[in-house]
């Protein structure tokens, strides 16, 4: 019998969506934390206010403004795992560069912190339209995010920025100081090379400035098409 | 003797609301919202019990548990975690910990656990002052 093959890509995809969805699982579970604590707290206050003790309006009030700051971050990460889902919706489409690289640093921003890096993102003031997959867009700076924490400089900082192209539009990962040929050709495992190639797209290194340029076609039609 | 806790989560509001109700609980509480300033903590003063947070920026939980445990092998750390997984759970075990929680918990869960965690200190304090006395026995020859 032969042996069954993996397709690649599809497992780096998957590998990617259950990636953020359990970080997003996490942050709401703090979410939750946070709103649960405060049911007790109010709970709390409520037997305490039965039994004829005074009650701190100022506390309530600051306890009130917490639930709303966790409600309204709460809601933020389901709009952005909402948008997440919704980049599988078609399969070749046009996106919005800067908006999308928006969305990556919010998704990605609880693995980024975690392991102590400080990540920004420069986007130009008009919108950055490209045709492309999304979703595997998506996956792409997640990999080219992953990576660039393996060689970052002693700030620890990333910075990706968007490029318009004429035509196409260009990512540009910088701040990595410790960027090598050899890193750099490890990096391009056979996910990547076939992630590359499904978004018509090439990949190109500056070592002595520490970047790495991600090159978005400026073509309209899927190159499976 | 009220309990004393040590309380370790990046979550500011958390940390706020939960040291008001456990205090309200008669208990003794310190903050801490990084592994650093949670370390430097346990370093200067002695807790009944530790309440960790798993997921942290810089260190994570079980690094701190670590560190932790090699300082004061006797602290009793209970994890505290947004996303239990069984891996988890057994390599925190097996760094010691005492316990772990997944959140969101409900306070009389974590009360519990200190009140058990203080009752486990206590259990090991007894038993190392025995074994200084049995020791200074031995080596007087009283």
């Amino acid at each position: 019998m032969m042996p069954h093959r993996i397709d690649p890509l599809g497992e780096a995809g998957l590998q990617f969506y259950s990636k953020v969805s359990a970080s997003i699982s996490h942050e709401i579970k703090n979410t939750l934390a946070v709103l649960n604590e405060s049911a007790g707290f109010l709970e709390d206050v409520t037997l305490m206010a039965r039994k004829g003790m005074n009650v701190d309006m100022e506390r309530l009030h600051s306890l009130a403004g917490s639930m709303l700051k966790q409600v309204q971050r709460a809601d933020t990460i389901v709009k952005n795992m909402n948008r997440l889902a919704h980049s599988l919706d078609e399969s070749w489409t046009q996106v919005d560069v800067n908006s999308l690289l928006e969305l990556m640093k919010n998704l990605s921003e609880r693995t980024t912190v975690t392991r102590g890096f400080n990540v920004t993102v420069a986007v130009s003031d008009m919108p950055v339209i490209i045709a492309t997959n999304p979703f595997f867009l998506e996956n792409m700076i997640w990999l080219l995010l992953d990576f660039a924490m393996t060689v970052t400089g002693d700030a620890k900082t990333i910075e990706m920025q968007t490029v318009k192209a004429d035509p196409g539009a260009r990512i540009v990962f910088s701040g990595l100081d410790r960027l090598t040929e050899n890193k750099f050709n490890d990096f391009q495992t056979e996910r990547v090379r076939l992630m590359l190639a499904m978004l018509n797209s090439t990949l190109q290194t500056d070592k002595n400035n520490g970047m790495i340029t991600l090159n978005l076609p400026g073509n309209t039609e899927s190159p499976a098409q | 003797m009220t309990d004393k806790v040590l309380i370790v989560d990046d979550e500011e509001d958390f940390l706020n609301i939960i040291s008001d109700r456990l205090t309200a609980r008669d208990m003794n509480v310190t903050t801490a919202s990084s592994a650093k300033v949670a370390i430097k903590k346990i370093d200067e003063e002695s807790f009944d019990a530790v309440v960790l947070d798993l997921m942290m920026p810089e260190m994570d939980g079980l690094e701190t548990l670590k560190v932790m445990k090699e300082r004061n092998p006797d602290l009793q750390v209970i994890l505290l975690t947004g996303h239990a997984t069984v891996e988890k759970g057994i390599e925190a075990m097996k760094l010691g910990a005492m316990d772990l929680i997944e959140k969101p918990a409900d306070l009389a869960t974590i009360v519990e656990r200190i009140k058990r965690a203080k009752a486990e200190k206590i259990i090991l304090v007894e038993k190392k002052s025995e074994e200084r006395i049995r020791d200074i026995l031995t080596r007087k020859g009283w």
